[in-house]
């Protein structure tokens, strides 16, 4: 008798628990890690304030704060406002209790209900499809879609214009007479490149050939130093110690293995069918992260324009690119991590603010005009971004 | 400190009221040494209850709001069962005093000895769960550092834990006058008592179902009197404890303690009347 009693209430207890059990959702609690599923939930008299209106689909975990003097309790609400997802009561003054749901994609409601009366705070909550859950909704697969649609139309648009202004730009330094009209183009034509460069980057053969520094060609090893930088400083000789202009016959060498290798990267970028490019999200949220590499690696410290220094002209080039890059990416990480999208769009704008105050007309102000102080003020806005780009990836994948 | 109280108050009176009427009930018909087992009930409720939540707390794994939910709406109506059982057994045990039949009082007991754990697991259980992660998000409360908005602080363990003392306090009192009673109005007063609380319990638990979306109607309201009765006002408090009395009720929750209350009411009082006439000397 006893036995039988005691196991059949036990077994009213544990059977519908073991059958209904889910996952705490981050059990270690209010880790540094940002899970966009855990939540935070203050209530008070007359607010009812959450961490984020939204969260990617699965398991959600709401801390909820009673930072009130009376009762308090918090609903997550169906789209009708009615049906209750789920709800803890009775959460006393001072105190936190952890609300756990499973909540698939769609709209719902939170409510705190202070006092445990009436219809409670309500405000709008949207839970947004999740990469690692099941299987990608229609909205979410059209996110990314588009997303690589349009970096796809981004990068080619910007090879079809470096070829244009490469042609341009090849055809006034072989003429010999129209450096100026070259010198003025050279770091035009180049912003097409440098904002497309972790594209080009990614043909092994073509960017050594089109882009090398002096200082990364091995001469000695009998390596040819070619491309952009090689003209640069034929246009650019004042810096260069005992420097030997090139020959004209020399300077049409020059110009056209460049607009050759240039040729060349346009046809693989433009490439339809079998041997299109692809652009996964995971590439173009690193391209993203890889251009602003360059600028920190590159353009910050002068190196790259050693001879014209029109750095800053590739500097914007590069944060033209990573912000484009990211903005393909935005509308989808913004389904996944509201917050790292708004930090991101504001700390790209905070660089714009101190890159623009470097223009100069249509362009921007040599590298030898800049004291260290500038250069250090470019390097503090290009680190505040760098650190949340370094998410981006793993944010819009996940 | 005094909503964590009022808190820990109703929670505790939910338990002790029916536990209380239980002690009464052996201690007056002589039954002392069938005590243990209340207590080793609410003993195993308590622990059941500790272990339960801290598990939900600190586990991996937690129940999601539809189990906690229907595990609280079924053991409610659980309890319901036992109880309406109990009154009825301890209605029938009174006949058996009363006629001196000492047979039919042992059968009486020996089939009821175990069922008083249950019902005193049950009544203490019921509530055990949601109390247990109460105290939980309190002692929490108390010893996290960071955290949350609100500053650390033992406070709403100490009033939850005061108002559990004063509702322990309030079901002595209750199982002091009932034990002063004479047999007959114990049985008839308790009985009654039970009754209704009996009916609040099962509307509490059809609450529950409704908000699982198990049972329909969770937004049909029969009346709402939240604006006059407060639910964390202090008497709605205590009529929250007592009778599980919701200032917003459903339709479905007001039908169903009606339909429970009329019908068990009305059978007791009829029995009641038949065990009235008997002749009682024997009992003091
Ligand atoms: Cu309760």
């Amino acid at each position: 008798m006893r036995k039988t009693l005691l196991a059949s209430v036990a077994a009213l207890a544990v059977v519908p628990a073991l059958a209904a059990c889910t996952e705490n959702a981050s059990s270690g609690g209010d880790d540094e890690g940002g899970d966009a599923r855990a939540l935070s939930v203050t209530s008070n008299a007359d607010t009812c304030e959450l961490s984020s209106t939204e969260a990617p689909a699965g398991t959600l975990s709401f801390d909820v704060t009673n930072s009130g003097s009376d009762v308090t309790e918090f609903y997550l609400l169906g789209s009708d406002g009615l049906r209750i997802v789920g709800e803890v009561e009775n959460i006393g003054p001072n105190l936190t209790k952890k609300l756990t749901v499973n909540a698939p994609e769609g709209e719902y409601f939170t409510a705190c209900k202070p006092g445990m009366v009436g219809e409670g705070i309500r405000a709008a909550f949207t839970v947004t499809h999740a990469e690692d859950a099941q299987e990608v909704s229609a909205s979410d697969q059209e996110l990314i879609d588009q997303a690589q649609d349009n970096y796809r139309a981004y990068v080619q648009d910007q090879s079809a214009q470096l070829l244009a202004k490469t042609r341009d730009f090849t055809e006034l330094y072989k003429a010999g007479n129209a450096d100026d009209q070259a010198r003025a183009l050279y770091p035009v034509a180049r912003e097409h490149w440098e904002r497309i460069e972790t594209v080009a980057e990614s043909f092994g053969d073509l960017d050594p050939k089109t882009d090398a520094r002096e200082a990364d060609v091995d001469v000695a090893a009998g390596e040819e130093w070619t491309g952009w930088h090689r003209i640069e400083k034929d246009l650019w000789p004042q810096d260069a110690k005992g420097y030997a202009a090139l020959t004209p016959a020399e300077r049409t060498s020059y110009a056209d293995d460049l607009l050759a290798n240039t040729e060349e990267l346009d046809q693989r970028i433009q490439a339809t069918g079998e041997d299109a490019l692809e652009y996964s999200i995971t590439d173009i949220a690193n391209g993203s992260i890889g251009l602003l590499e360059e600028v920190a690696n590159g353009k910050i410290t002068g190196e790259e324009e050693a001879w014209s220094h029109t750095d800053l002209w590739d500097f914007q080039a590069n944060v033209d690119g990573a912000r484009v890059a990211y903005e393909g990416v935005q509308g989808l990480l913004e389904t996944k991590d509201a917050a790292l999208a708004e930090e991101l769009t504001s700390t790209f704008a905070a660089l714009q603010a101190v890159l623009d105050q470097y223009r100069d007309g249509d362009g921007f102000v040599l590298y030898t005009a800049l004291t260290k102080d500038d250069t250090k003020k470019m390097t503090d806005a290009v680190n505040a971004l760098s650190e949340p780009l370094s998410k981006l990836t793993a944010a819009v994948t996940s | 400190m005094l909503a964590n109280f009022l808190i820990g108050l109703r929670e505790g009176l939910e338990a002790a009221l029916v536990v209380s009427i239980l002690v009464a009930y052996l201690v007056k018909s002589g039954r002392r040494e069938l005590l243990p087992r209340i207590w080793a009930g609410v003993a195993l409720a308590v622990a059941v209850a500790l272990v339960f939540g801290a598990t939900l707390t600190f586990g991996p794994r937690g129940l999601t709001f539809e189990a906690q939910e229907a595990i609280g709406g079924t053991l409610s109506l659980v309890a319901v069962a036992f109880v309406t059982w109990m009154i009825f057994w301890m209605s029938a045990a009174a006949r058996g005093l009363g006629t001196e039949l000492r047979g039919q009082i042992d059968r009486a007991a020996e089939g009821g000895r175990w069922s008083l754990v249950v019902v005193a697991m049950l009544a203490v259980g019921r509530e055990g769960l949601e109390t247990a992660l109460f105290l939980w998000a309190a002692t929490q409360a108390g010893t996290r550092d960071t955290a949350g908005s609100v500053t650390p602080t033992w406070e709403p363990l100490l009033g939850a834990l005061l108002g559990i003392v004063v509702a322990v306090a309030l079901g002595y009192l209750i199982y002091r006058g009932a034990i002063r009673l004479n047999l007959t109005v114990f049985f008839t007063w308790t009985g009654a008592f039970l009754i209704v609380v009996a009916g609040g319990v099962l509307a509490y638990g059809i609450h529950d179902l409704q908000e699982a979306g198990i049972l329909p109607g969770l937004h049909d309201l029969a009346f709402d009197v939240s604006e006059v009765i407060p639910p964390s006002s202090w008497y709605g408090t205590l009529l929250k404890g007592v009778f599980n009395f919701s200032p917003a009720t459903t339709k479905l929750e007001a039908l169903a303690w009606v339909l429970y209350v009329v019908p068990v009411g009305v059978l007791f009082l009829l029995r009641n009347r038949i065990v009235r006439p008997t002749p009682q000397p024997q009992e003091h």
